[in-house]
């Protein structure tokens, strides 16, 4: 058994390949219609190719419900890891991307959280 | 950085701009004010997060607010304009058109409301391979293809390649 696919939901499609391809540097994987919604999914530039984020639409109402909590809790939905945690951070605030959390020393790890512009915010992460 | 309270102050102005039941004529001033921010730093912001500004987040609520009161009420083409808070029916009806493909009229002869669930807007599909959720009452100029093939409901769900 193993992890090949991960889903988060996305208050718009479009707009997530968007940012997670031209802002994150994500690639496309797979892109396939479905009525009013695509299956989407991407992978990350770095790591597992063979690993797949799904961009899902939040249009269950109790997707949304979730998805705005945790956003306004200030709860990242997942995290990604970075090797340079500092220069990703940069780079991503040229991009203009908004962080809630500057890069901070926890321990084993440092953490930062930034909003995806799709209704989530996201953890990076380096191991200390 | 953007602080935590500022964030919680940033969902709760995106929840009043998409309130368009409760103040139909509401200002980006005026939710800015209540944010407690400048208007500039608060477009900004809210851009930043997310991903839209302010008036496109409210100009994409009152679309749907109007297509719910045409499919599901049956309320006619001027009551509906009145009630997204836009006082000229011709610049109403020419926005709809832009967005939806269809002027409100069209709209509203092409679509009921869903059967299954009385006070919804049709269902449409989502990907449901990992939620196998239906979807609420958010539609795009999509329902418009769907309601003249009336094939996508029975289009499968595949599942994503090995």
């Amino acid at each position: 058994m193993k992890i090949k696919l991960y889903a988060i939901h996305v208050d718009d499609q479009a707009r997530a390949l968007r940012f997670y391809t031209e802002v994150l540097g994500f690639k496309k994987c797979q892109d396939i219609p479905l009525g009013e919604f695509r299956w989407l999914s991407v992978v990350a530039p770095e790591g597992y190719p063979d690993v797949e984020l799904s961009l899902e639409p939040n249009a269950n109402p109790a997707a949304k419900a979730y998805q705005e909590a945790l956003l306004a809790q200030g709860i990242p939905v997942t995290a990604f890891e970075s090797d340079d945690i500092q220069a990703e951070v940069k780079r991503l605030k040229q991009h203009g991307v908004v962080f809630t959390m500057d890069p901070t020393s926890m321990g084993p790890v440092t953490i930062a959280i930034f909003a995806d512009t799709c209704g989530n915010l996201i953890q990076i992460y380096q191991k200390n | 950085m953007l602080h935590r309270d500022l964030l919680v102050r940033l969902c709760r102005a995106r929840e009043r701009l998409r309130d368009v039941e409760s103040e139909p004529a509401m200002s980006v001033a005026a939710v800015a004010r209540g944010a407690g921010v400048s208007r500039f730093h608060f477009i900004r912001l809210f851009k930043g997060v997310f991903g839209e500004t302010p008036r496109q987040c409210r100009a994409r609520a009152r679309l749907e607010r109007a297509k719910r009161l045409l499919v599901v009420e049956r309320r006619p083409v001027t009551e509906v304009c009145m009630a997204v808070g836009c006082s000229s029916v011709g610049s109403f009806s020419a926005g709809f058109a832009r967005r939806t493909g269809a002027a409100p009229s069209d709209f509203q002869r092409r679509h009921r409301p869903d059967p299954g669930t009385p006070g919804e807007l049709p269902r449409t599909l989502t990907p449901g391979c990992l939620t196998l959720m239906g979807a609420g009452g958010s539609g795009t100029a999509t329902q418009e293809k769907r309601a003249r093939t009336g094939s996508a409901k029975l289009r499968p769900t595949p599942t994503p390649s090995p």
